[in-house]
């Protein structure tokens, strides 16, 4: 037995996996559309970072766009791009006064990877969840589970967001006694999932119960405020999530049936060991792929959302938000062209940023292909 | 050299000489074939053998020009001896080597399911590969039965006629499609259950209007062997038709080929691994090392008297009850970076000095038995 | 003398499920009733044609898979195996019985009993390329019936995952590797180390040479048996490949549509063999020596399928000499010469 040092041990657990990462960014390396991908997303990561200083905020909450006061009692119409608006400005319908577009889409930035990133986040946590469950178990579970996706799946997704952000409620008021009757359910789905030992399920049940008997009568403790954006966030992965849990379902039923699983049951692992350890880790490479193309169109949709007027409050620095405002002011072909800076410059941001992903994820596509294949 | 491949020539239906082959992979290049040499007399058996990776399925794929890319044939050449006519293969187009595949040379695959298409049925592909390559004789049969029966319109018999004549117009190919051509399938029908049966396949009527799925490996060998065999060609290449079939139903199928040789006197060339399938059916047999014929010699011979090093161990590491198992040391050579000179030498117990650095001659060092080696004067 | 595995009467379906209510509509019957022993430390060969069912069997005696009839018995003393036979012929609902059952019928086990196991049993499948998870370092692979089973984790793992490879000829330089990296004999030593780390008794053996070349072949096969003897190992040798069992095994059984028909000593079995499918099987395999080659009359038809299997014994539609009883009656396990048994009423009648 050698004496490595700590990280002498540590390098060499990893450096067949660095191996690897390093034979995907030399194959990626290789396509100049990835590149083309890459250099996008990188360019917006920057914008986001140097917001601050790009466009100082004004006012508490930096995602407001200010309010040019000075302008707005000059013309009661937006103006297009000058030396002090670089891209112009835009009046909304519901607030008075002139907004940056300019800051509105810094800003916007930072949105767009906002409800991009987390919309994908947690959807994708909750569909491998149940997609893998499902799989793994089959049975009538995997019927109940996927008829209630397949439920989700059959309503048009936009209209199902737009319905859900409409329905929530603003503010969520929860006590102590819900946090935990919350906590217990999911618990309990957990412990019947994946059969732990008996002592589990007791206490389980009595903490079940007894908060059961506390949720008649108790005081208010906890408020959880959402914000518009925030339901829209919510909205989105509740659709999202789906089409990640069928295509989990389609991947881990596949390994299922491999050698290597049911050698594993012969080595003596647990249920939750196999499928962590072993399933995920062969499955989640599709998944993977996908998400990055959704990121993109996460954030159009977003943008739909918002030019419905259904996404963030009406001075928010969103880029869907400021081509919603744009609408009231481009009703004729002439105003098309004399207000092109309120829904242009915006969508060529979102464009851009939708491309940028789109490219990135199929360069992944094309690498993590034959690299599965190699094997 | 030229001397010893013309008389070989004369004599032989199909020869290699030097094949070189390359793969260009991601991992780099593959030097998959390195100087093949072989020959196959008219009505023999060749077999061909060696393990995994040593290039008997990509040299079978060169003779009909189907070495799937990154592969190249980058030297040698193929002669086909047809008829007293003699093709190099490489120098063809792609139509001339399509008329010759399926035709004149036909290939059985090891995976029989894999190579038929799984939405049509067994009938329909068989039938296909007739109508590739027999076109004008069922044309005319079809005429003869019209003629014959008097059932059946005018209108088909003048498309058939047309199909004969113009093939390729456009007129024709609007009067086939209107017409239900009733006689030329069922001609069709008759000959492919007669091929069925041929192979022996029981109740080949119900076995032909199959899927592909629904038949056991033996017989979906079967249909593929009878679909090779439908045009009559001058040679068979069959790539491990029965490793993945049972023990019995290989007895069969070996049985089977041998009965097809006597009655259609075409070359076979086997290849496989199993060296109990090439004493019991071939009758000559050429040894595969890494890319390279290394012996090819009389069955007979080459199991009572081996001379390459790599044929002996061979030999030598058969299993046999009661005796420790011998095996080869070291492993096949990766072929991206091969050794220089004889590619066997690293684990080759007579290894010389100028193994390491000269490849080999292909020479006949007995009477009809060639070796590449070293100790048989494989230098000059 | 007591044997390491007595497996009485095993059965193991395979559901066939249609319909609009995904209901068992018929069963693939892959092992139909097989009762067979193991000695300690002995190679028990298991042939047969694909379809016969010796991969369910193998599979079904590691608890892999759920018997649907007979039991299993690992290391039980005899007297306990009587009693039990005894019990379910004369009182199967007897409340002893059950106790007994859970105690020492593999068949009954399930949660921690059948974590114990596992320990004492393992298995070497075919091919390495699947049995390997693609994605985990060899390390890992090799240390996870330790770390699965609370044997050993950390460095302590690391040690022993290291002594085992050394013994299958591979070493340190091979464990901060994926099993893609090597060639197909080493991945199977990579596999043997795996089943090999937590000690077992006995291994299942399911075709462990059928998917690599043949001078590595020889290779495997003589570090099995060095592997037996260093381990004291009971094998279980499953394979379709008659030459490679007629060298390793000691005994060999030979199984037909989910039976056994021939059980003997590998010797007798080979030179002799009794039962016309054994024969039949043993003619077609071809001999690497054309002097040897001889006019065959192979075995006639096509195995048929398992959903259905024929009536009375399996083989009566293929075979030469089949009487009006064989159509009707399953023939049973006979002795016609020590230590070699054979299901067969032809040849029971002499």
């Amino acid at each position: 037995m050698s004496t490595k040092t700590r990280w002498e041990r540590l390098k060499a657990e990893w450096a067949p996996r660095i191996e690897e990462w390093k034979f995907i960014l030399r194959r990626i390396g290789e396509s100049p559309l990835a590149i083309l991908g890459i250099a996008i997303i990188v360019f917006f990561v920057i914008m986001a970072f140097m917001a601050p200083i790009l466009a100082p905020p004004q006012g508490r909450n930096p995602f407001l766009m200010p309010n040019d006061q000075e302008l707005a009692s000059l013309t009661p119409q937006p103006v297009p791009p000058t030396t002090r608006h670089i891209f112009g400005t835009i009046i909304s319908n519901q607030v008075a006064g002139q907004y940056d577009i300019y800051y509105g889409c810094i800003w916007g930035t930072i949105s767009a990877f906002r409800i991009g990133i987390m919309v994908v986040a947690i959807a994708l946590i909750i569909g491998i969840t149940i997609g893998t469950i499902s799989a793994y178990y089959g049975g009538i579970l995997d019927e109940i589970l996927m008829r209630f996706t397949d439920i989700i799946i059959a309503f048009p997704g936009l209209v199902l967001a737009m319905a859900l952000v409409i329905a929530f409620p603003t503010i969520i008021p929860l006590d102590i006694t819900q946090i935990i009757l919350i906590l217990s359910a999911v618990l309990a789905i957990i412990f019947a999932a994946f059969k732990p030992e008996r002592k589990f399920v007791l206490p389980t049940t009595i903490v079940l119960v007894v908060t059961l008997y506390l949720y008649l009568n108790s005081p208010i403790i906890l408020s959880i405020n959402l914000s518009k954006l925030d339901k829209v966030l919510i909205s989105l992965s509740l659709v999202g999530w789906p089409s990640y849990a069928r295509l989990i379902r389609g991947e881990v039923l596949r390994v299922k049936n491999e050698d290597y699983v049911e050698a594993a049951k012969a080595a003596g692992c647990s249920d939750l060991r196999i499928i962590t350890k072993h399933i995920l880790p062969n499955t989640i490479y599709p998944l993977l792929i996908v998400s990055t193309l959704d990121i993109g169109s996460i954030v159009l949709t977003a943008a739909a959302l918002s030019f419905l007027g259904i996404g963030a409050e009406p001075n928010y620095a969103d880029w869907g938000n400021i081509i919603s405002m744009s609408r009231n002011w481009v009703s004729t072909p002439e105003l098309l062209v004399q207000f092109y800076h309120t829904f242009l410059i915006p969508g060529i941001f979102i464009t851009l940023f939708v491309l940028g992903w789109n490219l990135l994820g199929d360069a992944l596509r094309d690498v993590l292909d034959p690299m599965i294949r190699r094997r | 050299m030229t001397s010893k491949s013309s008389t070989r020539l004369k004599d032989s239906l199909v020869e290699v000489k030097n094949l070189v082959v390359r793969f260009y992979t991601y991992a780099g290049i593959v030097e998959a074939l390195e100087g093949v040499d072989l020959h196959i007399r008219p009505g023999e058996i060749l077999g061909l053998v060696g393990e995994t990776g040593c290039g008997k399925s990509v040299t079978s794929f060169s003779i009909l020009q189907l070495v799937p890319p990154p592969g190249k044939i980058e030297g040698g050449e193929i002669y086909f001896n047809k008829d007293g006519k003699v093709l190099n293969i490489r120098k063809l187009d792609e139509d001339s080597i399509r008329k010759i595949r399926g035709k004149e040379i036909a290939m059985v695959f090891q995976e029989p399911r894999a190579y038929l298409n799984p939405v049509y049925t067994v009938e329909t592909q068989i039938g296909e590969a007739l109508l590739t390559h027999r076109r004008e004789e069922f044309l005319k049969r079809a005429i003869e039965t019209l003629e014959k029966t008097g059932k059946g319109s005018s209108f088909e018999r003048k498309v058939y006629e047309r199909m004969l004549k113009k093939p390729k117009s456009i007129m024709t190919r609007i009067m086939a499609k209107f017409c239900s051509k009733k006689t030329l399938k069922e001609e069709i029908r008759k000959e492919v259950i007669d091929l069925l049966r041929n192979v022996e396949i029981a109740d080949p009527e119900r076995v032909a209007k199959m899927y592909p799925f629904e038949l056991s490996g033996g017989m979906a060998q079967r249909a593929v062997i009878a679909m090779a065999l439908s045009c009559n060609p001058m040679m068979l290449i069959a790539d491990e038709p029965t490793t993945n079939l049972d023990v019995t139903v290989q007895a069969q199928i070996l049985k089977l080929i041998r009965q097809l040789r006597e009655r259609f006197k075409s070359s076979i060339l086997y290849i496989t691994h199993d060296l109990g399938v090439i004493a019991e059916l071939c009758d000559r047999v050429a040894v595969m090392y890494a890319g390279r014929v290394v012996e090819l010699a009389d069955v007979y011979e080459l199991f009572k008297d081996p001379l390459h090093p790599y044929t002996k161990a061979l030999l030598e590491s058969i299993p046999r009850p009661g005796q420790e198992f011998k095996s080869i040391p070291g492993t096949v050579p990766n072929l991206i970076n091969p050794p220089k000179g004889c590619r066997f030498h690293e684990r080759c117990q007579y290894e010389m000095e100028i193994c390491r650095k000269v490849k080999p001659e292909f020479i006949e060092v007995k009477k009809d038995h060639f070796v590449a080696c070293h100790l048989y004067g494989g230098s000059k | 003398m007591s044997s390491l595995i007595f497996v009485r009467n095993l059965k193991k379906y395979y559901p066939i499920i249609g319909g609009i209510f995904k209901r068992r509509i018929a069963s693939v019957k892959a092992v139909d009733g097989v009762t067979l022993a193991i000695r300690r430390r002995e190679t028990f060969g298991l042939v047969g044609e694909s379809g016969c069912g010796k991969t369910t069997l193998g599979k079904t005696i590691l608890r892999l898979l759920k018997p649907d009839g007979g039991n299993i018995f690992f290391g039980a003393p005899q007297e306990v195996i009587n009693e039990i036979i005894e019990l379910e012929k004369t009182n199967p609902k007897s409340k002893r019985l059950k106790k007994m059952r859970e105690e020492y019928d593999l068949a009954t086990f399930s949660g921690e009993k059948l974590l114990e196991l596992r320990r004492r049993m393992q298995i070497v499948y075919q091919d390495p390329t699947t049995s390997l998870d693609p994605r985990m370092l060899v390390k890992d692979i090799v240390a996870e019936p330790l770390v699965a089973q609370g044997i050993a984790k950390g460095e302590e793992a690391k040690k022993l995952v290291l002594e085992i490879l050394e013994r299958v000829g591979l070493g340190e330089q091979h464990l901060y590797r994926f099993p893609h990296e090597f060639s197909g004999g080493q991945r199977q030593r990579i596999a043997i180390a795996r089943a090999l780390v937590c000690r077992p008794e006995f291994v299942v053996l399911d075709e462990p040479t059928s998917s690599v070349d043949v001078s590595v072949r020889a290779q495997l096969l003589n570090l099995f048996k060095d592997l037996q003897k260093e381990f004291d190992l009971t094998y279980l040798f499953i394979s379709h490949d008659l030459s490679v069992v007629e060298c390793i095994s000691d005994r060999v059984a030979i199984m037909y549509l989910g039976k056994i028909v021939e059980l003997a000593p590998t010797y007798k079995i080979f030179k002799s063999p009794l039962h016309p499918y054994a024969q039949a099987l043993i003619e077609s395999v071809p001999i690497p020596d054309p002097t040897k080659r001889k006019e065959r009359a192979p075995l006639s038809g096509e195995v048929p399928s398992p959903v259905n299997p024929p009536a009375g014994c399996r083989f009566h539609p293929r075979c030469p000499l089949a009487m009006d009883v064989c159509k009707k009656e399953e023939p049973p396990m006979t002795e016609i010469e020590k230590d070699h048994y054979v299901a067969c009423f032809a040849l029971m009648k002499r």
